[in-house]
This record gives C-alpha cells, sequence and structure tokens, in this order.
C-alpha cells in the first residue's frame, strides 16, 4: 500500500510542497525533515511544509516473530494490515488498531493511536516493548526500551523525537479471523444517556464503539460492541479493496443538507437491519471504510477535517451534549460521528491524547470561516473541564490551546530531534511569548 | 501455477523483487534470494517467511561475477520458476568519455543477465519433467536507442533480442522466458527525481504483472500496458526527425 498523495495529509485540505526522500541506511538528511509513514494522519501533524519528508512506508519489513509469547520485531515502517494478514494464520493479531489498517507502525507509535478496545487495553503504546530510534544528533540508531527516559517522548511524540526505525510489538492471541458484533440502536429520548447506559452494559465487551447522529437533538446513535471468535480461512485475508474512488465528489453534494440526509439515510438502515448478532470478518468490523480506496476523495478537493475531542469522565454526560449542540446551532454540518467512551489504562506516552472520559470524532467537510470560530468555541468548552483535541485529526487549534490541552509540550520541544520539525510543531507551538 | 514452487530471484533487493518475493511468499513458495547487500538480503528473507515462504534460502554475491553465477545456478534447489530483477541506471554522460564504465554497464545490464538466463534455462530444462519459467527484467528504453540513455537502452535492446531468441530455443523444452518491459517505476532507485505524472507505476504494481505474466506464460509484457503504445508510437518515429529530438 502507497500513500495516496506523498504531500498531502489523509483530510487534504491542507496544502504544502515538501522535498521527499526514502528512508534508508545512509544518514539522516541534514535540512528539516520529517519522518512519515503513510500520511493518514487527517492534518498537518504529517506535514513539513518548505521542509522534507523522509518516507518509510518501504522499510516494511517483518523481521522475527516468537510464536511463543506473541512479540514481532518489524521495520517501521511495516503497516497494520500486512502484520495483520502475516500473523492471522498464525492465530495473532494486532493488541490495538485504529480505524484503517493503512497505517505504520511507526506512525501508530507516534501519534500513540487508539481502538474500540481502549477501555480495556489502551493505546497501542502499551504495546511497543522496546524500538530503535535514529537521531540526527547521534551517529548510531540507538534501542530505546519501555523504561528508558526517551521512551515517554517517542510514544506520542509526534515523530519529532526521532525516526522510528524498527519497534517491538506485543501482538495479541485471537481465536480466528471473525468478530461476533451485536447492533443496538440508541437515542429516543433518552439521548446521550442512552449511549452511556449502553456503554456501561457493554463493559465486558473487548471492542465497543457508537456512531452518533450530531445532527439529531436526540443525539440518536447507532452502538456496537463485538469481540473475535472464529471464522471461515477465507477470513484471514482481507478482501481486496472493492472500488476505488477515481475523482473528487463535486462540493456542492457536500452541505449541511446532504450531512442531514445521509445521517438520517444511514440511521434507518441500520435500523432496518434484521440480525442484531451477527458473526463477521474482523476486517469488515475495524476497517469498513477500507473497502473503498481513497476514500478522502469523497469529501472532494477541499477535503476535510476532522474533529475529536476527549472530555474526562463526569462531565462527558453534560458536556458532550453541550458542545454537539453549540456545533448543531453554529450550522456545521458533520457526518456520521463516532462517540467511544476511554478506559483508565495509561499510556506510557507523555503527550498522548486519551484519558478516561468520552471522546466524540466529527468530519467536517471543507469548514468555512463560520465553521472554524464554532470549532475554536467548541475548544474552549473541552479545555474549561479539562479535555483535550487529538493532534493526530488536528489542522485548526490555536497554539494557545494546544498549550492548554498539551502542558507537557516544552518538554517534547526538549527532547525534540533539533533535525525533525513539522507544520503542526511550528503552528501550535508559535506563542507570544518571545523566549521560543 | 506458483503455487508451492521453487522460485529463485536475482536481485532480491530491488523494490520490484522485494514486491514480487511478498506475492510469492503468501502463495506459499519456497524461496532462493540472491543479492550482494548481506545485511537487506537478511531482512527480506526474513521477511519472505514471516509473510508465509516455508522455505527461504539465500546466496551472497555479485550477480554479475560469470563464476558466481554458475555456483549458483549449479547449487540451487532446481526453481520452477526464476525472475532476474537486477539492473543498473547507466549514466550516458560519463560513458561518452569513460569506457572501461561503457563496457561495465553493457556487462550488467545485458551480458551477465543473458548469462543468468541461459544457465538458468538449462538447468530448468535439464531437470524439471515439466520445465519452468524465466522471466527477465528489462525496459521499455530496449525498444529504441535515445540520445540521453543509449548505454542503458542498448543494454536492454540486446536483452530483449536474446530472451526473444532464447525464448524459441527453449520452447520445445518447456522452458518458457518472459520479457518484462517497465516503464517508470516509483522506487527508492528513481526517489531522486520528485516531479513523477501518470506515467509512473508503483513497485507493487509491475510485481503484481510479472507474477500475472508467467502465471499465464506471456512472451511480452509492457508494464502498466499502455507503454506498448506508447513505445510503439516511439518506435516509429523516423530516424531524422528523431536523432533531433530531445527524449
Amino acid at each position: 500500500m502507497n500513500p495516496v498523495s506523498l504531500d498531502q495529509p489523509w483530510g487534504r485540505g491542507v496544502n504544502a510542497t515538501h522535498t521527499h526522500a526514502f528512508a534508508d541506511d545512509k544518514p539522516l538528511p541534514a535540512q528539516s525533515f520529517l519522518p512519515r509513514g503513510l500520511g493518514r494522519s487527517y492534518g498537518d501533524v504529517c506535514v513539513n511544509n518548505g521542509g522534507g519528508l523522509l518516507h518509510t512506508f518501504r522499510r516494511d519489513r517483518l523481521l522475527a516473530f516468537d510464536d511463543i509469547h506473541g512479540v514481532l520485531a518489524c521495520e517501521a515502517g511495516a503497516s497494520l494490515a500486512d502484520i495483520a494478514q502475516a500473523l492471522l494464520p498464525r492465530g495473532w493479531f494486532l493488541p490495538v488498531v485504529p480505524g484503517t489498517r493503512y497505517v505504520t507502525v511507526g506512525g501508530a507509535m507516534a501519534n500513540d493511536v487508539h481502538g474500540k478496545n481502549h477501555h480495556l487495553c489502551g493505546n497501542f503504546g502499551r504495546f511497543v516493548t522496546s524500538c530503535q530510534l535514529h537521531r540526527s544528533d547521534r551517529q548510531v540508531t540507538q534501542t530505546v526500551s519501555a523504561t528508558d527516559a526517551m521512551f515517554p517522548w517517542v510514544i506520542g511524540g509526534l515523530g519529532l523525537s526521532g525516526v522510528i526505525r524498527e519497534a517491538s510489538v506485543q501482538m495479541k492471541s485471537v481465536p480466528g479471523p471473525g468478530i461476533v458484533q451485536e447492533t443496538k440502536l440508541f437515542g429516543g429520548d433518552g439521548g446521550i444517556d442512552e449511549y452511556l447506559a449502553l456503554d456501561q452494559d457493554s463493559a465486558p465487551w473487548e471492542y465497543t464503539v457508537g456512531w452518533i447522529d450530531t445532527l439529531d437533538p436526540h443525539l440518536r446513535g447507532v452502538f456496537f460492541r463485538g469481540k473475535h471468535c472464529d471464522g471461515p480461512d477465507d477470513w484471514l485475508a482481507p478482501k481486496p479493496a472493492r472500488l476505488t474512488l477515481p475523482m473528487d465528489a463535486p462540493q456542492w453534494v457536500l452541505g449541511r443538507w446532504s450531512a442531514k440526509a445521509f445521517n438520517a439515510l444511514y440511521y434507518r438502515a441500520q435500523s432496518m437491519r434484521t440480525a442484531q448478532r451477527e458473526t463477521i470478518p474482523l476486517w469488515q468490523f475495524f476497517f469498513p471504510l477500507d473497502t473503498v480506496n481513497a476514500w478522502n476523495r469523497a469529501y472532494g478537493k477541499r477535503g476535510f477535517i476532522q474533529y475529536q475531542f476527549v472530555v474526562p469522565g463526569d462531565a462527558a454526560r453534560e458536556t458532550v451534549p453541550r458542545i454537539l449542540a453549540h456545533l448543531r446551532e453554529a450550522n456545521v454540518a458533520s457526518y456520521l460521528a463516532v462517540i467511544k467512551t476511554f478506559g483508565a489504562l495509561t499510556s506510557p506516552g507523555r503527550m498522548s491524547f486519551p484519558m478516561p472520559g468520552t471522546t466524540v470524532a466529527l468530519d467536517i467537510p471543507a469548514p468555512n470561516s463560520n465553521d472554524l470560530r464554532a470549532l475554536d468555541r467548541a475548544d474552549a468548552m473541552v479545555a474549561d473541564v479539562g479535555g483535550r483535541v487529538y493532534p493526530a485529526k488536528d489542522a485548526r487549534m490555536s497554539s494557545a490551546m494546544y498549550q492548554r490541552f498539551f502542558p507537557h509540550w516544552r518538554e517534547l520541544e526538549a527532547m525534540r530531534d533539533p533535525a525533525i520539525s513539522s507544520s503542526f510543531w511550528r503552528r501550535v507551538t508559535a506563542t507570544l511569548d518571545s523566549k521560543l | 501455477m506458483t503455487d508451492a514452487a521453487n522460485v529463485c530471484v536475482v536481485g532480491a533487493t530491488s523494490a520490484v523483487a522485494q514486491a514480487a518475493i511478498r506475492i510469492w511468499a503468501q502463495r506459499g513458495c519456497a524461496l532462493t534470494l540472491i543479492a550482494r547487500n548481506a545485511s537487506e538480503l537478511a531482512r527480506i528473507a526474513a521477511d519472505a517467511r514471516l509473510r508465509g515462504a516455508p522455505h527461504v534460502a539465500t546466496l551472497l554475491g555479485e550477480a554479475t561475477d560469470a563464476a558466481f553465477i554458475n555456483e549458483s545456478v549449479r547449487s540451487m534447489p532446481v526453481p520452477r520458476v526464476a525472475l532476474v530483477a537486477y539492473g543498473s541506471l547507466s549514466d550516458s554522460v560519463r560513458a561518452d568519455s569513460d569506457a572501461a564504465y561503457l563496457a561495465q554497464e553493457l556487462h550488467a545490464n545485458f551480458v551477465s543477465v543473458a548469462l543468468w538466463a541461459q544457465a538458468l534455462a538449462e538447468r530448468m530444462a535439464a531437470e524439471n519433467a515439466t520445465g519452468g519459467s524465466i522471466a527477465v527484467i528489462s525496459s521499455v528504453a530496449g525498444d529504441r536507442g535515445r540520445g540521453s540513455n543509449h548505454v542503458y537502452g542498448a543494454a536492454k535492446a540486446g536483452l530483449n533480442a536474446f530472451c526473444s531468441g532464447l525464448r524459441a530455443r527453449m520452447a520445445a523444452r518447456r522452458v518458457h522466458v518472459v520479457t518484462i518491459k517497465p516503464g517508470f517505476i516509483d522506487s527508492p532507485m528513481t526517489a531522486h527525481i520528485t516531479k513523477k505524472g501518470a506515467l509512473w507505476a508503483t513497485p507493487e504494481a509491475v510485481a503484481a504483472g510479472i507474477v500475472n505474466a508467467i502465471d499465464k506464460q506471456r512472451d511480452v509484457v509492457y508494464l502498466p500496458g499502455f507503454w506498448r503504445l506508447i513505445m510503439l508510437i516511439i518506435a516509429h518515429i523516423p530516424e531524422g526527425i528523431f536523432k533531433r529530438l530531445k527524449i
């Protein structure tokens, strides 16, 4: 799998130019650069406008697998797709997966990604036992283990603390390639309470996630929960993508009314499904959008942004509806949003996004100035209750907000490889403080 | 037809070869991988094992060395399928004034590749009851000598003629020879070229085309296929005009 664009992030709205290099064994580039995997981050954490990108996606060899303990050693450019496909026939799967399998191990570490099992397992970074890190200010590649002082700045470090060359990841033993999935509708009059009750009931389920219609005042939605099970052998490999979007959707189809119609259709389709409980290939459960190549083109040439925030534990019941009502009243178009309750397990990464609480992710096509103002206001509402916004998906938060969300940012700046930078990092560390 | 067969890849570290190796590994083929970079070769072999190859042997050496070619082909498990995938992007300007370099490049891209193909074909014909398949990576550059690329193009043109003749010689002995003519490939070898348009193909796409050409016993394939049309046009430009074109 190759990146769709070498210059743009997945959300496409960011225009940038770079000099490109492929990661190899040679010395690191001398000028400013940013290591980049498959470029699936939505915003400018994977962009280094005017500088270099060091592409790691060709350094993707699987190096060793310990069948007894389930530890995989691989190059950091290896994609979760390749790893899952190689190891599933042996009865092993990734410990944590995000919504696409087309991310590299290095990218999963640098953004410390989470998945539908966060409430039980925490972030990806918890399963990295060690890595090989190459810094421009040191001549040799060093082993960084989970107990080393550098490790908390590699995990969730947005690629800034050095080039991750290799990593060892603790895989998870699974009974086979299937998932038992249960689907439940919510949102009569209960709103968020119904979601929270379903989520609480589902705590023993390994995977939980909800889709909500944020344009509906009652926050109707669909709750999914799943657990691993066996399945037929032809589920061991994913079906090839059924469709590649050949062109960009025209901009006029992407307004608020389209979003309303789409959400209503989706909810209706889910409510008419007869099977409340079914067994499906795990690929379909974890990566529904990967069946369409280049699905980001559905959002048109101007792209989209994703807005993902988390608010801590008790604040969710009151804050999530308030933030969503604010965005609705501000006429922000949002397609079906994802809601997920995080668990209490902490990550080794100091800059990781999740915290115990509730997270919501919204897709917003081609945001205009009204949308951006509304999101700034939402940032403040998130900050006021001690929450944060997810850098891996961001292309717009202010530096002031970022620094409230991630108060340890100066420590990451101190640990940063002096040759590595990103458009995101320059944006969110820009400050009126003259010391920087 | 290559399910679980012995497959030999010469020049295993090239981006196209690595992608093809993965396809064969996933099919459960036993592999013999040949390259000169020991650490890269070890990584590629480990990767192939983890992706499903039941047995992977490696041979470390200089693919252009005649003695190494003979010894390798003699000692490897007799292959059902072989891919010869190495090459060198010759510098035409340097060749203008450096005769030793010119000879070395012709040897690397033509003579040594022909030696591999001949030796592999003989071994397959002699020891496999059902013959075998040899895929040789040539280039669209072999279809016409261009001013910017005359040494590389000439070597590949020689290789095209050699493969065509070998195919005819071996047809009765059940050894299939396929000439692979890729266009531009977006790989580390061409990483320095930053402006890449629609003509550029990924190593994965080219590798899938090679495996498919072997499976279907094709004779000459352009990868991607549109290059056949482009080269048809280029081959028919009158020489008087062609020699003035800066291509």
